[in-house]
């Protein structure tokens, strides 16, 4: 049973870790959280759907939610965040108008698709084969979730060390003064760092639909929480924190539920992050030494 | 109270008789306008349950119109108002329709935690006020001018754990339920209660969170202990999520569970694993009762899904409020006495009436999952 | 006056319940004049709410007694949380205080004493207007005085710039530690008077989403103010029942009233009196 469970773990883990590791792009380059990252999640889900339920097969309707994903985000940062930063209105304040857009984004899929629960209709995922190896079973899809996650992730570690985005982007994270000195078109690296993180995030959303077949409006609020606690842990501004980070919360949790204690799952969570936290501020990876209000 | 409600309330009393539902008659309050508050969460967190809700009075409102609905020719309507899953905007809604000087009875709220928050209002106010989905313990306690026309769980699970147990005769069980949902977790206890009762050992309990999605470290655990049964207290998300992982991981056992359960896609989304699950329940889609078939059929035609039990529930208490409306019922005081009067009323629900605690005289009934939707469990 | 009577009769639940926003929202503005994003107003509000809730149903103390220790204990629980958080700042002081708000959260959903899932009912509904806005002004007096000491410069220079506070001897420490007790009492209190204002408590009525409320008032009406917390307040709470009208537009609205606010008045709608420029720095 340990070994099923560790599976688990690591496939719940493996999402988790792909709907961070957005939350801390933005971080890293903007210093702000995007509450609505879980809206965006969600909606690359519907839109998933949408291009399924219109006979796209799901490889390239997984690829164009992810791409819908990366758009919204590119889009919020213009409507909520690039304003507040001309203004020169601090952290606090974009927080609140990412509220705003969750709050939009959460009534438009209302308006378009209903309060009913949607599913996947695919022969694909009928046919999904239990796959017995040893003491664990997994399904295909399962695996191939985790595959996908894995790869976007090593795609986006890649992009970030080896091409010229990647390093301007790293470059506006690091000082972003600096960085327009040097020449860096900040609003158009900020531009891609949305889309990229926005699109991993609406790639989680889409796979987490696919995982469970199940598509709903409020599918993003159990991670939306569990994000936060995730870049923590793992360090803002990390993306090797936050992937370490999303694997860590997936076996805590797991490893709650096995041990009986899945009602106190949030609770040690929180507790575990909480501990980082105070331990060691910058979390497991961060970069960022404490950062000033 | 005053002269002219007497003669209504005489009528009533009297006429605390099985009536006939469909053709439109001339009642006493022909030509009246009576106005019924509906609080309902149509959007926010519960929207799933208060848009079938809001879907059931809409269709009724219709109904009325065209005389399918007999209210005696009042012009009797459902005024649905959105709570957006937000107990202050229940409990201002309330208050809202309690002082408007035209509302004579409130339906709803969607929630259980939000009738607790609303209803002592009303209560104190004498003012009367009907659950349509607020099974929890000690909603009806709250006052005697709150009724429900929604069985509750521990009127419905006792009769399911019986009828299962002494069809499969099983020993053991495992009960998997919500431990941060009401009704969830009512659903849980009341089922570890009566499994024991009946002399199952339940051997292993597992809870988890409303919205979960990944069901199958609490399953592994589960399967590790080989229960004869898994009782489940959730609502529809989880519950096809558990049933569907629950197939995923191979585990055999019977599958029993509470009202949650009962949906029309349950089989078309939780797969082949779903066959044969037991669901108590307090309405069958199927049954041949005389409104009810055509109910069905009307919300189908009308919202392109099935009717969910949320929404049968909600027609029912239309059809009882048109029943008192239909022998005269305008007023508060007067919506009170004949719900206190009343006997037996049809509904699609079957013949329903209130027992002293005003709560629902109905019989659950005991359903099994099958391809198109359910059949009766034999 | 009849006229008064009648408004006063068909929305006296609202009424209380601005009265309470109000107060929730003046315990952020604390926080957030020291420059702390300490988010752990809804925790300090569910722990005042229970205590208040059992002392009352189980133990039938008088309300004045139940809001006094409730408010004591919420006041203990916030300089204690100072004290592990105490390196903690900006966003990482958000996280871990939403972090702690969960934790309680999850510890009122699974506690015997606290009703779990089920919440607490019966509660006895006492707290009338007249005292939810005494006790409103009482906060807003204290408030008020503070402003006026040399304890309100040491947090407004903390929250300008913590090393050169540190630097003319200010107390960091002493200040935050403080600022985070003042908002866990008046939170507390918030909490205490929703416990008696309120039939039934349960613990998602304290979680993500009512903290998230409480930033969202705050921000709205202007950070930079207690006026700004009270308006934020009293304009979101009342906004729901104004644009009820909209029916299934009211959400979208809701959505695009905060992004239109805070884009064009980023100050929030306090900022909207002032002349100049608002530094909105946290």
């Amino acid at each position: 049973m340990v070994a099923q469970q560790l599976l688990n773990g690591l496939f719940l883990g493996a999402v988790y870790a792909l709907f961070a590791v957005g939350y801390t792009l933005v971080f890293g380059v903007l210093d702000i959280l995007n509450l609505a990252h879980a809206a965006i999640f969600t909606a690359s889900a519907f839109a998933a759907f949408s291009l399924a339920a219109a006979g796209v097969p799901l490889p390239l309707a997984f690829l164009g939610a992810a791409a819908v994903g990366g758009v919204l985000g590119v889009l919020l940062d213009r409507a909520a965040f690039a304003p507040l930063r001309r203004r020169n209105a601090g952290t606090l304040v974009p927080l609140i108008s990412s509220i705003g857009v969750a709050i939009i984004i959460g009534a438009v899929l209302r308006g378009i698709y209903g309060v009913d629960e949607r599913h996947f209709v695919t022969g694909a995922l009928d046919t999904a084969q239990a796959i017995h190896l040893g003491p664990v079973t997994f399904t295909t899809v399962e695996l191939t979730i985790f595959v996908a996650a894995v790869a976007l992730m090593v795609g986006l570690s890649w992009v970030l060390r080896a091409t010229t985005l990647g390093r301007r982007i790293r470059a506006v994270a690091q000082d972003r003064i600096a960085a327009a000195l040097l020449g860096v078109d900040l609003e158009r690296t900020i531009a891609a760092t949305f889309f990229i993180a926005s699109s991993l995030g609406g790639a989680a959303g889409v796979l987490t639909g696919l995982e469970y077949n199940s598509v709903t409006l409020d599918m993003g609020s159990p991670i939306e929480l569990k994000g936060l606690a995730i870049i923590i842990l793992g360090g803002m501004g990390s993306v090797t924190g936050a992937v370490i980070g999303g694997f860590i919360i997936g076996a805590v949790e797991t490893l709650a539920i096995a041990l009986g204690l899945s009602e106190w799952r949030d609770a040690i969570t929180f507790g575990v992050m909480f501990v980082i936290l105070v331990a060691r501020p910058s979390g497991l990876f961060g970069k960022r030494a404490l950062r000033q209000a | 109270m005053n002269r002219t409600s007497v003669p209504a309330l005489a009528l009533l009393a009297v006429v605390a008789l099985v009536a006939p539902s469909g053709a439109s008659s001339k009642g006493p309050a022909a030509g009246k306008t009576v106005h019924i508050g509906v609080i309902a969460d149509v959007t926010g967190g519960a929207g799933v349950y208060g848009t079938p809700q809001k879907n059931a009075y809409e269709l009724a409102n219709e109904d009325i119109k065209s005389g399918k609905l007999d209210a005696g020719g009042a012009s009797l309507t459902f005024d649905v108002q959105d709570a957006a899953s937000d107990g202050a905007q229940v409990v201002n809604l309330m208050q809202k329709f309690m002082t408007d000087g035209s509302t004579p009875l409130v339906l709803g709220p969607t929630l259980s935690g939000e009738a607790f928050k609303a209803f002592p209002i009303a209560a104190r106010a004498n003012f009367p006020v009907m659950g349509t989905s607020t099974t929890a313990e000690g909603v009806t306690a709250m006052g005697p001018s709150v009724y429900r026309d929604s069985l509750a769980e521990s009127q419905v699970i006792p009769t399911t754990v019986k009828r299962t147990h002494d069809k499969w005769h099983y020993k053991t069980a495992a009960v998997i339920y919500g431990d941060d949902n009401a009704f969830t977790k009512t659903d849980g206890d009341i089922f570890t209660r009566e499994l024991k009762a009946a002399g199952v050992d339940v051997v292993d309990t597992e809870t988890f969170h409303i919205k979960d999605t990944d069901f199958q470290p609490a399953l592994t655990r589960i399967e590790s202990k080989h229960p004869d049964v898994i009782a489940i207290g959730a609502l529809f998300p989880e519950a096809t999520k558990i049933i569907q992982q629950a197939g995923k991981l191979g585990i055999k056992a019977h599958m029993i569970g509470g009202n949650g359960l009962n949906a029309p896609d349950m089989y078309s989304v939780a797969g082949p694993s779903a066959q044969g699950t037991v669901v108590g329940a307090a309405w069958y889609s199927g049954a041949k009762y005389p409104s009810n078939l055509d109910f069905v059929k009307s919300y189908t035609a009308k919202y392109g899904k099935g009717p969910d039990q949320f929404a049968a529930q909600s027609y029912a208490a239309a059809q009882i409020v048109a029943y008192l409306v239909a022998h005269g019922a305008t007023t508060k005081d007067e919506m009170l006495s004949g719900l206190h009067n009343v006997r037996v009323i049809q509904t699609v629900l079957g013949p329903i009436g209130f027992d002293p605690n005003r709560d629902v005289k109905s019989s659950p009934v005991i359903l099994s999952i099958v391809k198109d939707g359910f059949t009766y469990f034999h | 006056m009849n006229a008064l009577a009648e408004f006063y009769a068909r929305h006296s639940q609202l009424i209380d319940q601005i009265g309470i926003n109000a107060i929730l929202a003046l315990s952020l503005s604390v926080s957030l004049q020291a420059g702390q994003l300490a988010l752990a107003q809804a925790a300090f509000m569910a722990i005042a709410a229970y205590v208040t809730a059992i002392l009352t149903l189980t133990y039938h103390w008088p309300i004045v007694a139940t809001i006094l220790v409730a408010v004591i204990v919420a006041t203990l629980v916030g300089a204690a949380l100072a004290y592990p958080v105490r390196r903690l700042r900006g966003v990482f002081l958000a996280i871990a205080t939403i972090g702690f708000g969960e934790i309680v959260r999850v510890i009122a959903n699974n506690l015997g004493i606290t009703g779990g899932a089920e919440g607490m009912s019966g509660l006895p509904q006492d707290a009338n207007t007249a005292t939810i806005y005494a006790a409103l002004a009482i906060v807003a007096l204290v408030l008020f005085s503070l402003s006026r000491t040399k304890f309100a410069l040491a947090v407004a220079l903390v929250r300008e710039d913590e090393h050169a506070a540190a630097g003319v001897g200010v107390d960091v420490g002493a200040v935050r530690t403080l600022s985070l007790a003042l908002g866990g009492a008046i939170a507390g209190l918030a909490g205490a008077l929703y416990a008696h204002s309120s039939a039934f408590i349960t613990p998602t009525d304290f979680g993500f989403e009512r903290m998230e409320q409480i930033l969202v008032w705050c921000v709205i009406g202007g950070v930079t103010s207690p006026l700004g917390a009270v308006l934020g307040a009293t304009f979101l709470s009342v906004l729901p029942e104004l644009i009820r009208f909209l029916a299934d537009y009211r959400e979208i609205t809701n959505g695009v009233i905060l992004l239109l606010v805070i884009v064009f008045a980023p100050g929030g709608l306090a900022s909207l009196w002032r002349r100049g420029p608002v530094r909105v720095r946290v």
